[in-house]
């Protein structure tokens, strides 16, 4: 005689979802036919229950939306990885630009200067070499520059 | 006469699939109203009863479906629904344990539309397997496992309370 049958096997033969072979056990098997009968039993209760009583009141539960806790989780560790690879890796890997000496940009601003005023291709004179950049020696070399004088 | 019939037994199924008396109420007043219309129109159908099943469980479809908002609020009671003498239970409550009835209750609404559809067809309103399927539109086939399913996640609840 074949092993009694499971309660998930049992539950398919009662939804008419059983094999031959399970059907012809249960017909002969004692024990597997009054756990049949609980089973029948319990079905009993439940359509008892839903035919004649009434629901319980409650809180309809809302449409579960199981996706949610699991894509904010998602979205924050997403978050807090690109945080981390901006501070700790990028910047690690990113060499930072050398900073430049004041009189380095002094010269640099200089030779732009001499080279948008320069007459007839010959650039004017750096002032870099005569010292820092004053308002009154720009004022005097555009001054130069207008009226064709030598400073 | 068609009313009287089937009155009962259609407001009782669309109750259990919209969990809501006063919704179930409009529902079953619409499927009349469609009966009614079609008698009119000559189009009466051979089996009026599994005709007015499957336009409830239509009926109750569009009102799920229409009705989103509903789960979110407070299901209300009513006026009839409530019981008339103190908090005495009727005597087929009373055998029943209320953590009994409030697992299969819950268990209920836990499963899917589709399935209770099925169960309650099936095993509230004792339609054969054939008719089932008929009036859902499924084979079957499908009708048998919808309610293998069904079953299974009900009495899983019911052994929980034990």
């Amino acid at each position: 005689m074949s092993p009694c049958l499971s309660d998930d096997a049992l539950e398919r033969v009662h939804a008419d979802l059983g094999s031959i072979a399970e059907r012809a056990h249960l017909a002969g098997c004692a024990a597997c036919t009054g756990r049949s009968r609980r089973m029948r039993r319990d079905l009993d209760l439940i359509t008892a229950v839903l035919r004649e009583t009434r629901e319980p009141l409650t809180h309809v539960a809302p449409v579960r939306r199981r996706w949610i806790p699991a894509a904010v989780g998602l979205s924050v560790a997403a978050l807090a990885l690109l945080v981390w690879v901006e501070v700790a890796v990028w910047r690690a890997v990113t060499p930072v630009p050398a900073t430049m000496q004041p009189q380095e940009v002094a010269a640099i601003l200089s030779d732009v200067s001499a080279s948008l005023f320069s007459v007839n291709g010959d650039p004017v004179r750096s002032t870099a070499d005569d010292g820092p950049l004053t308002l009154e020696g720009m004022a005097r070399d555009v001054d130069s520059t207008l009226t064709g004088d030598e400073p | 006469m068609i009313v009287a019939a089937h009155y009962g037994r259609l407001r009782r199924l669309c109750r259990l699939l919209l969990g809501d008396p006063q919704e179930a109420e409009d529902v079953v007043q619409e499927v009349f109203l469609k009966a009614h219309e079609a008698e009119r129109l000559a189009r009466a159908p051979m089996d009026w009863g599994a005709w007015l099943t499957r336009v409830a469980v239509n009926g109750c479809r569009d009102r799920r479906r229409a009705g989103g908002w509903m789960r979110f609020r407070l299901r209300s009671t009513h006026i009839d629904d409530l019981p008339l003498v103190a908090d005495t239970p009727a005597p087929s409550e009373a055998a029943i344990s209320e953590d009994t009835r409030r697992r299969i209750w819950a268990a209920f609404r836990d499963l899917p539309r589709r399935q209770q559809e099925v169960f309650a067809l099936r095993y509230i309103e004792e339609q054969p397997t054939t008719d089932v399927a008929q009036a859902l539109g499924l084979s079957p086939g499908s009708v048998k496992r919808h309610l293998y399913r069904a079953v299974r996640h009900l009495r899983r609840a019911l052994g929980d309370a034990r």
